[in-house]
């Protein structure tokens, strides 16, 4: 072990450690005031809940419409994810196997774009698909998140389809493979690191994403699990403990799917970072 | 293998044909006037119809903290008239009212009803329904529909009277004054400081400022606005003259008295030493408690103030005194308005909708569940006459009884949609000392000859 | 280069490989995009049935309103040390965090985990922090710094954002340094961490321009996320106190949504636009250069 020769070892142990706590300290609390009633959190954040106390949970659940709210956002994210991945992977594969000056362009101003704040589409986003009568449906949602999305994941595979031999390619459709086939049978596969990035970075966004679904989806029916959460939120006041229920139903799928893949997810971001 | 490419080769190309189908399809149709827009809604809502004539509305409700209350009203609604479901939408935290009214407008989505604040009304008022010819009309209490009128044509409903001024803790202001505080002996400035003192001396503190910005900008300063006369129409040339950086605020009496008895404010302020930490939530918490004696907020804060309560429930309000003579106009009026209003849509509502909606409005009025939900559930001050039902909690029963004997002075409710946060945040400025009178007068002069 | 042959096959190919991400890449961003250039010639008011042609008055308004130039001098300055912190955070973690020590994979997991919230959640969390949980523990164990909110004041309000930004976003930059170090042979690795004055001489001149193309990815992305910030901003702070912590987007935001000013705020969102691209691109184009010359 290398680490153990370091000179001061134990420092560097205190120092990761308390660094890790104040990482981790405001999820505790989170869930520690979320088993509290409003005036405990109030007068004390710090103490401990007196009893495991799931009011607030039953609370939250029940007014956010939990079970509706979190298959919408499981099929939002997954189908939008799924796309995502798939058609930015053929058209980075594309790109690069057809690099002609057009190509290139149009990969610039998918780059380029990733700069666009969001505020400025905001409104004439709305505006036009809602004259289409393309609103408040989960299906116009999810391809927006491929419009939003695939640059960013164009811009990822590009690096990664770059690195793989172009003989392998050749040699397929010599054995008259078409092109598609060669896509699916060959490219495809040697990518899969670079999906699981795409897909862990993608669910990561949709998951939590606020701004986004709050102009497109009105009828309740349709909510997300972050809309949900804003319910709890009154003009000058919050319910603060059945939202810090709230808060922590919404993350915990994704936190308990961390727990599990957590090896799988921080390699999949450090693959998407090495071109 | 290879055929499983190629089907989804095919389906591939069926999908990108069907993207472009269906944005041709959309095009079309809304390259038709609003009217073609209107018949695709009925069409679809004619899908619903097919078991009887059932109508579907929908309200975009404002007033996060009754949105339960809403949904049970709803459900009590659609008991009583079956054929029509009522749901509430909300307006998400963080947004307002008119941003989210307006993005759904932009959508093409508008709710059938709109809970707005009063001053939003007007940037409407193309887009929805002459509300004129309604019963309640006649029932609304004085001046509840004055601002909502365009042309002599009223459009909007109005939901809640709110009043804010300073709220006492009874139990800490008896201990204070030994004996039974009585209101109406605080009329000037003076009295107040007076009554600071004696809290003090009793052991507790005199009071909390909540600094938020919408509690500074929109409640507090514009009783500098409203005060300035008991017409109306005096204070409407006010506000023309700040507009016209013609009005000299350093200099006004009544600008003056009030950032007086705020310099008393903060030279009681519990919090004084740091004065911009406090959050909402210890205003009903200190209160409650009996910690301090008086707190400067509204009658919606009752839920919270409730949950604190060692006061029996017995709390009250208290003016804003402005200067030393007991008979200055606001010194013991408490300040008071219609404060959210519901518009009905006429661009994308069906005339069956529009009929649903408004007969939601007259249950809310006329009908004795319909009373109940306002009332007693959602804890609202009515604006109509016929109900007699007598506010729920002490902060609303006191602000009805000082309606009740005429000491009410109507707060300023159609300010420009930033007033409160630009002014707001000139005022925080002032109380964490960070700027002077003379600052904060100029920045609001110079708010006012910038403001569209 | 692969190429079919025909006219109909190459189309063929074309339009299945790129053309469902193009159409939804045009149709979602490009064309509201360029729909938001034209409205900002316009004095559309967000709400109103009409509108008509203006010219450039809107854009004469950005120049004019000093708010907004005020509020960008205060995001670059809320970028610059951010993007600094972050990354010489997140790539101290990375370093200590690579050399086999024992528990690492838990360390690293545990630094990720901001990053598993959205920014709106993250910013209650913190708002909840800072002005109750920080209040009552500087009260009770009397700390006089944190026994007031440092929220409630301009410069500490500032540093919350700063703070609150380094802990969302150290952990994934620590990842992408992390799988840049496991480029770096381990012998260089080792030696600059056995001896003291020589092992930095060693950082400097060896691994950290190896570390280079690691560096343009984390300060792109930090530079645009920070350049963007929102949602943390409007839930951690509002802008307060006093709108002394009001950055551009939040500015932005409020003079199309809150000042009814659609046309100058959608035009600000331009203005915006052109300038945290040029600052990008430069970035981009001077590390590359450094990369080249390493």
């Amino acid at each position: 072990m290398v680490g153990s020769k370091s000179p001061i070892p134990w420092l560097k142990t205190v120092l990761l450690t308390a660094g890790l706590i104040l990482f981790i300290v405001p999820f505790v609390v989170l869930i520690l005031n979320s088993f509290k009633e409003n005036k405990a959190i109030t007068s004390n954040p710090l103490s401990l809940p007196e009893r495991l106390d799931f009011t607030n949970y039953k609370n939250a659940f029940e007014q956010m419409n939990y079970l509706t709210a979190f298959s919408n956002t499981l099929v939002i994210t997954l189908v939008s994810v799924l796309l995502i991945s798939m058609f930015a992977a053929m058209t980075a594969h594309y790109f690069v196997r057809n690099n002609t000056k057009f190509n290139q362009y149009t990969f610039m101003i998918m780059v380029a774009s990733m700069i666009i704040p969001f505020q400025a589409i905001m409104i004439p986003l709305v505006k036009i698909y809602g004259s289409l009568g393309m609103l408040d449906n989960k299906w116009s949602l999810i391809y927006m998140y491929l419009g939003f999305g695939s640059s960013l994941a164009v811009f990822i595979y590009h690096g990664f389809v770059k690195s793989i031999p172009a003989e392998l390619e050749e040699a397929a459709m010599i054995d008259g493979c078409t092109r598609t086939q060669t896509f699916f049978r060959i490219v495809f596969p040697v990518l899969t690191p670079t999906t699981a990035t795409i897909a862990i970075l993608n669910v990561l966004w949709i998951w939590n994403d606020y701004l986004l679904p709050s102009l497109i989806l009105v009828d309740p029916e349709q909510r997300t699990l972050p809309l949900s959460t804003y319910s709890f939120q009154g003009t000058y006041t919050s319910d603060y403990g059945p939202l810090m229920a709230a808060l922590v139903l919404t993350i915990l799928p994704i936190i308990v799917v961390y727990l599990f893949a957590q090896k799988y997810i921080i390699q999949g971001v450090m693959q998407g970072s090495i071109k | 293998m290879k055929r499983i490419i190629k089907g989804f080769q095919l389906s591939m190309l069926a999908l990108i044909f069907v993207m472009a189908v269906t944005a041709c399809g959309g095009n079309a149709s809304n390259s038709g006037s609003s009217a073609s827009n209107t018949a695709e809604k009925a069409n679809s809502s004619g899908n619903e119809s097919a078991v009887g004539d059932e109508v579907k509305i929908t309200l975009l409700n404002s007033k996060g903290e009754i949105q339960t209350q809403l949904e049970d009203a709803a459900k009590a609604f659609h008991e009583d008239n079956p054929a029509i479901t009522l749901e509430i939408q909300t307006v998400p935290g963080g947004s307002s009212p008119f941003e989210r009214a307006s993005t759904m407008y932009a959508s093409g989505n508008p709710p059938t009803m709109i809970m707005l604040d009063t001053g939003d009304v007007e940037k409407f008022k193309d887009r929805i329904l002459d509300l004129s010819g309604e019963k309640w009309n006649a029932d609304a209490v004085a001046n509840a529909t004055d601002l909502t009128s365009f042309d002599g044509k009223n459009f909007a409903f109005p939901l809640a009277i709110e009043g804010y001024g300073f709220i006492y803790n009874k139990a800490v202001v008896d201990k204070a004054v030994g004996g039974s505080f009585d209101p109406s002996t605080i009329k000037t400035t003076a009295d107040l400081e007076n009554l600071f003192k004696q809290i003090e001396a009793s052991g507790k503190k005199a009071l909390v400022i909540s600094p938020m910005d919408w509690s500074l900008g929109a409640h507090y300063l514009p009783l500098a606005y409203a005060g300035q006369n008991k017409d109306m129409a005096e204070v409407n040339k006010f506000m023309d003259s700040l507009k016209a950086g013609t009005a000299d605020l350093a200099n006004n009496k009544v600008f003056n008295g009030l950032m007086d008895t705020f310099d008393l404010m903060m030279k009681y302020n519990m919090d004084q030493k740091s004065p911009l930490s406090g959050v909402y939530e210890r205003g009903p918490e200190v209160l409650g408690k009996g910690e301090v004696g008086i707190w400067f907020m509204g009658n919606w804060a009752w839920p919270q103030i409730s949950s604190f309560d060692t006061a029996n429930g017995q709390y009250g309000f208290l003016p804003v005194p402005i200067s030393s003579n007991p008979d200055d106009y606001g010194n013991q009026e408490i300040s008071s308005a219609v404060s959210k209003r519901i518009v009905l849509d006429k661009e994308k509502s069906t005339p069956e909708q529009q009929e649903a909606a408004k007969k939601f409005l007259n249950w809310i009025v006329y009908e004795q569940k319909g009373q109940d939900f306002l009332v007693n559930k959602a804890s609202i001050i009515p604006a109509f006459k016929n109900i007699t039902l007598p506010a729920a909690d002490p902060l609303g029963q006191s602000i009805q009884a000082y309606i009740a004997n005429g000491k009410s002075e109507q707060s300023m409710s159609t300010l420009p949609a930033d007033h409160w946060s630009k002014v707001g945040a000139s005022m925080q400025k002032y109380l964490a000392k960070a700027g002077d009178r003379a600052t904060l007068a100029a920045e609001i002069e110079d708010y006012w000859k910038n403001v569209k | 280069m692969i190429a079919e042959k025909g006219v109909w096959n190459k189309l063929r190919s074309r339009l299945l490989f790129t053309g469902p991400t193009l159409f939804a890449f045009i149709t979602v961003m490009i064309v509201p995009f360029l729909y938001g250039i034209y409205l900002t010639f316009t004095n559309w008011d967000g709400i109103s049935t009409s509108h008509s042609l203006v010219g450039l008055s809107n854009y004469g308004e950005v120049f004019k309103d000093g708010v907004f130039w005020k509020s960008f001098g205060l995001t670059l300055k809320y970028v610059f040390l951010s993007v600094v912190l972050i990354n010489a955070i997140a790539f101290a973690l990375a370093y200590m965090l690579s050399r086999g020590m024992k528990g690492q994979s838990i360390f690293r997991a545990g630094f990720f985990v901001p990053n598993l919230v959205g920014g709106i959640v993250l910013g209650f969390i913190w708002q909840f922090i800072f002005s109750n949980v920080l209040v009552f523990f500087g009260t009770k164990a009397g700390i006089p710094f944190l026994s007031a909110s440092w929220l409630a004041d301009p410069d500490t309000a500032f540093w919350s954002l700063v703070i609150v930004t380094v802990w969302q976003y150290a952990g994934y930059m620590m990842v992408i340094f992390v799988a840049g170090l496991m480029s770096v042979p381990g012998d260089i690795l080792e030696a600059a961490s056995i001896d003291g004055a020589n092992g930095w001489t060693k950082m400097r001149k060896m691994i950290l321009p190896l570390m280079i193309p690691s560096f343009i990815v984390t300060i792109f992305l930090s530079l645009q996320r920070c350049f963007m910030v929102y949602d943390l901003n409007l839930t951690l702070t509002k802008g307060g106190p006093f709108k002394s912590t009001e950055m551009v987007s939040m500015h932005v935001y409020e003079k199309a949504f809150l000042s009814r000013d659609y046309g100058v705020g959608q035009a600000e969102a331009f203005v915006l636009f052109l300038l945290v691209a040029a600052i990008t691109l430069l970035q981009v184009y001077f590390s590359k250069r450094m990369e080249v010359e390493a």
